[in-house]
């Protein structure tokens, strides 16, 4: 398996599964493209329609298939393209955060935050402060075992 | 499976920072790449070519196509597999340009990258299904329900390119509030003579037999959905024919009936049969049952004896009446009405003699009204003065937060009016805030300023205001203090209070006979404020004029041909509706009919089968955000395109 993560240096390069809505985030992702600014490749980008099918489940499989943090990316409030979706997904998160903490992982490695179609810079910020973030915390070690997607259990990473 | 990789260099655009070689090294293995191929520009005519024989001759069970955003280029290679006879939802596309290339310095890196999203992409299009756009039979036909001026100007819209409407009002005249009006602001033109013209055009113009006006009526119940609703629709009896009546007058002058005249606020009376004002149009008149004294068990026959065409034009057994009308779509035009005044009880509105609201004054000042255009106090004295009080229940956190804006104006269409007719009347503005915004409508104010017998003076809070009748009538019957300010009372033989724009009687009721939803001030919800502000958030459902917003005329006028433009766009005879393939369905096996799916949809998409006790998604007003999919604790909901094996291949292909 090829792995863009290790660093040249051979520290650690955290693996990102970003949640990205359509209409807000996912075109701030492509703004931030235009400008041709340069930001970490640690982040893989899933698009959603909307923030607000982000599935716990998703988060958690995104641990359990090895990724060491999780960031969704929502229209700003009020803005969501199908008018409520990120308040149910930024709903779902606080409760998502309750479970992970239960299983000691921690909050930062699961941010959820808001990026607009005209916020390209707010998006490379983002990013790159969850990839600080993460890249601080190290790797996670805990995993989910969730190969049957209602499952919901934590366990060490083998 | 055989799935084929296609990697576009977008020029140089992704060559530069993505190396193909390297991603095809790192694609090695993947379980069903058949091959992968790579294009200079795919986008071309050369490139699209390429794509489309390339498929004709590899025959791939889906695709993936690396290449720029999808938001680019999605629908011409979505456009380019249905020419080549694959169905376009077997592609994936991946986003190597804006979220890899132009923003990855390191050429390895990038390339790593590029080949994880393609992973996630190879492992995701497996699960893809052949989806198909359907389509169903829809109606052109609409309904608009309030005939005020939005709603006239859609219906004229709509009839005008050859459409049927159903026009609902629910008065027995249409024209809405300024056919009340004797003149208009912002340039005091006459106001019957400016809708004379609309609403002869609606009622006998060349496109008038496709607009069917009910009058008195009320839509009572709607279902179904966009291209396809059903109203069933109340006509409350007018007991006059409205075809064969010719609006002569005769029965009203013979009627012994006196009640209280509603249309002029009850500063008049008016006879049991009768018109809403002189000139009203359908210029038909309507018994008030309510008062008749047939309803009373007396056999009058008056009227009906008056009529010079005979019997058979008044009919006293014309009874309620419920009809049914199927159209594709519905335009919601019932206007707004004034804040009572009577909330704020130290104003006096209803308990002091000659405190009008503007409603009423705007009756007093016409020459259908009830003094016909006299302006005179109750006792019939010539006013020396009048106060007009501006911002009531306005931009106040006790009453209405919002400003309204047309109270201003029609304060400065009072001032100019007053003078006009009596010169000498002093006229005194009581506001918090001024507002005049727009082209025209500070000329308005300039001119009421300029009136050298109008004082403006500024007032804090209307709480502060107390408005009495005076004890000594000298220099006015009324007396208006300022609490904060004893010493600064004004005396006025006239009082005209100018209430914010609140949501009409019934607002509510319609909006649940709808399915539409209300904004926080009960007004009509908006899909967008700014980008669709005519569209209500149920598709197929608009909302033109003042029950959208406060407004003037000319706003509503364009609102409800912006309406009328998204029905006439939306909705063409002889065609069919399509249904975008990616929405929500339910598998019925596992659905357990907790109704959380309905709760949360923010388009009243889904609904529930009580017999089956299952959730049901419609299709046509499923938007396809996944929201109810996320949340339904059964995995009942599938999202079309989006399934959650869909979702989690992608995950862990974008990880491996
Ligand atoms: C005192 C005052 C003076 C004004 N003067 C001016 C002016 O000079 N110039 C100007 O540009 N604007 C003026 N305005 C604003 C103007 O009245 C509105 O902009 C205009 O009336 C809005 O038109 P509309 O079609 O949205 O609603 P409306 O004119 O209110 O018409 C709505 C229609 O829907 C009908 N209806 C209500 N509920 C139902 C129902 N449930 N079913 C069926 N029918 C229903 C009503 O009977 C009415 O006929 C003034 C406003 C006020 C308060
Ligand atoms: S569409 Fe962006 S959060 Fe809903």
């Amino acid at each position: 398996m090829s792995d863009n993560n290790n660093g040249a240096g051979g520290g650690f390069e955290p693996k990102i599964v970003g949640f990205l809505c359509n209409w807000c985030s996912y075109a701030g992702a492509d703004k931030a493209g235009g400008s041709q600014k340069s930001y970490p490749p640690n982040v893989n980008v899933v698009k959603v329609m909307c923030s607000g099918r982000v599935d716990p489940q998703f988060v958690l499989k995104a641990y359990s298939a090895g990724a060491d943090g999780v960031l969704i990316l929502a229209c700003h409030p009020g803005d969501c393209h199908y008018k409520e979706g990120n308040y149910r997904a930024m709903q779902r998160h606080r409760m998502l955060l309750r479970v992970l903490n239960q299983h000691g992982i921690e909050s930062e490695r699961c941010r959820f935050d808001y990026v607009s179609a005209g916020e390209g810079d707010r998006f490379i910020n983002v990013l790159t402060e969850m990839v600080e973030t993460v890249r601080a915390l190290g790797p996670l070690t805990k995993a989910i075992i969730s190969d049957n997607p209602n499952s919901n259990m934590i366990e060490e990473r083998s | 499976m055989k799935i084929g990789v296609y990697f576009c260099n977008c020029g140089s655009n992704i060559s530069d920072k993505v190396d193909s070689q390297q991603v095809q090294q790192e694609l090695e293995g993947l379980a069903d790449v058949a091959y992968f191929k790579i294009n200079d520009l795919m986008c071309s005519d050369d490139g699209k070519q390429f794509l489309s024989d390339d498929i004709a001759a590899e025959m791939p069970d889906r695709i993936v196509i690396a290449a720029c955003s999808p938001r680019e280029h999605e629908n011409t290679f979505m456009r380019v597999l249905s020419g080549a006879g694959m169905n376009p939802y077997l592609m994936q596309m991946v986003n190597i340009r804006e979220q890899v290339a132009w923003v990855t310095d390191d050429v390895g890196k990038a390339s790593s990258k590029a080949a994880h999203f393609i992973k996630g992409a190879v492992k995701r299009v497996g699960f893809h299904k052949p989806l198909e756009k359907k389509s169903i039979e829809m109606s052109a036909y609409v309904l608009i329900i309030g005939a005020g001026p939005a709603g006239l100007k859609a219906a004229l819209s709509i009839a005008e390119t050859g459409r049927k409407v159903t026009l609902v009002e629910k008065s027995p005249a249409v024209g809405g509030q300024p056919v009340l009006y004797e003149e208009v602001f912002p340039n005091l033109e006459c106001a019957p003579c400016m809708l004379e013209p609309i609403l002869n055009e609606i009622l006998h113009g060349e496109h008038a037999e496709n607009i069917e006006i009910l009058t008195m009526s009320e839509v009572v119940e709607l279902t179904g959905f966009y291209g396809n609703f059903i109203a069933q629709i109340k006509k409350t009896p007018r007991y006059a024919d409205l075809h064969q009546c010719i609006g002569c007058g005769e029965c009203v002058s013979v009627c012994p009936v006196d009640v209280k005249n509603e249309f002029n606020n009850g500063l008049d009376d008016r006879k049991a049969i009768s018109l809403s004002f002189a000139g009203a149009l359908p210029n038909v008149p309507f018994i008030d049952m309510t008062a008749c004294l047939r309803a009373k068990g007396e056999d009058c026959r008056l009227c009906e004896q008056s009529c010079p065409l005979g019997e058979g034009i008044i009919l006293y057994d014309d009874a309620e009446e419920i009809v049914e009308r199927r159209m594709g779509a519905v335009i919601v035009a019932v206007g707004a009405s004034l804040y009572d005044a009577g909330l704020i009880p130290k104003l006096g509105a209803g308990t002091v003699p000659d405190v009008y609201t503007s409603f009423e004054f705007e009756r007093l000042l016409s020459s259908t009204g009830p003094t016909g255009g006299q302006l005179v106090t109750r006792s019939g004295k010539v006013p020396e003065s009048i106060a007009l009080i501006h911002c009531v229940g306005s931009l106040d956190s006790n009453h209405k937060e919002y400003c309204s804006g047309v109270c201003c104006q029609s304060a400065f269409k009072f001032n100019l009016m007053v003078e006009h007719k009596l010169h000498d009347t002093h006229i005194h503005h009581l506001y918090k805030e001024l507002v005049y915004p727009g082209k025209e409508e500070f000329f308005l104010y300039k001119r009421a300023k300029e009136n050298p017998n109008a004082v403006f003076t500024r007032y804090r809070n209307i709480a502060s205001l107390e408005i009495t009748a005076a004890e000594d009538k000298e220099g006015g019957s009324i007396i208006i203090k300022n609490t904060l300010y004893e010493k600064a009372a004004i005396k006025a033989d006239m009082v005209v209070l100018c209430p914010a724009l609140v949501p009409a009687k019934d607002t509510g009721k319609l909006n649940e006979v709808l399915g539409t939803t209300s904004d926080t001030y009960g007004f009509f919800e908006e899909l967008h404020g700014r980008l669709d502000s005519v569209r209500s958030k149920v598709r197929g459902i608009y909302i033109a004029g003042a029950c959208q917003s406060p407004m003037n005329i000319a706003q509503a006028m364009t609102q409800g041909m912006a309406a009328a433009g998204y029905v006439l766009n939306g909705l063409v005879e002889g065609k069919q509706l399509e249904i975008e393939p990616i929405t929500a369905s339910v598998d019925e096996e596992r659905c357990s009919g907790c109704k959380v799916c309905m709760l949360l949809c923010p388009y009243r998409a889904i609904s529930f089968d009580a017999e089956k006790r299952k959730s049901h998604v419609n299709e046509v007003l499923c938007q396809g955000c996944g929201t109810c999919v996320a949340a339904c604790p059964a995995g009942a909901m599938n999202s079309n395109h989006f399934t959650n094996e869909a979702i989690f291949a992608e995950i862990e292909g974008v990880l491996a």
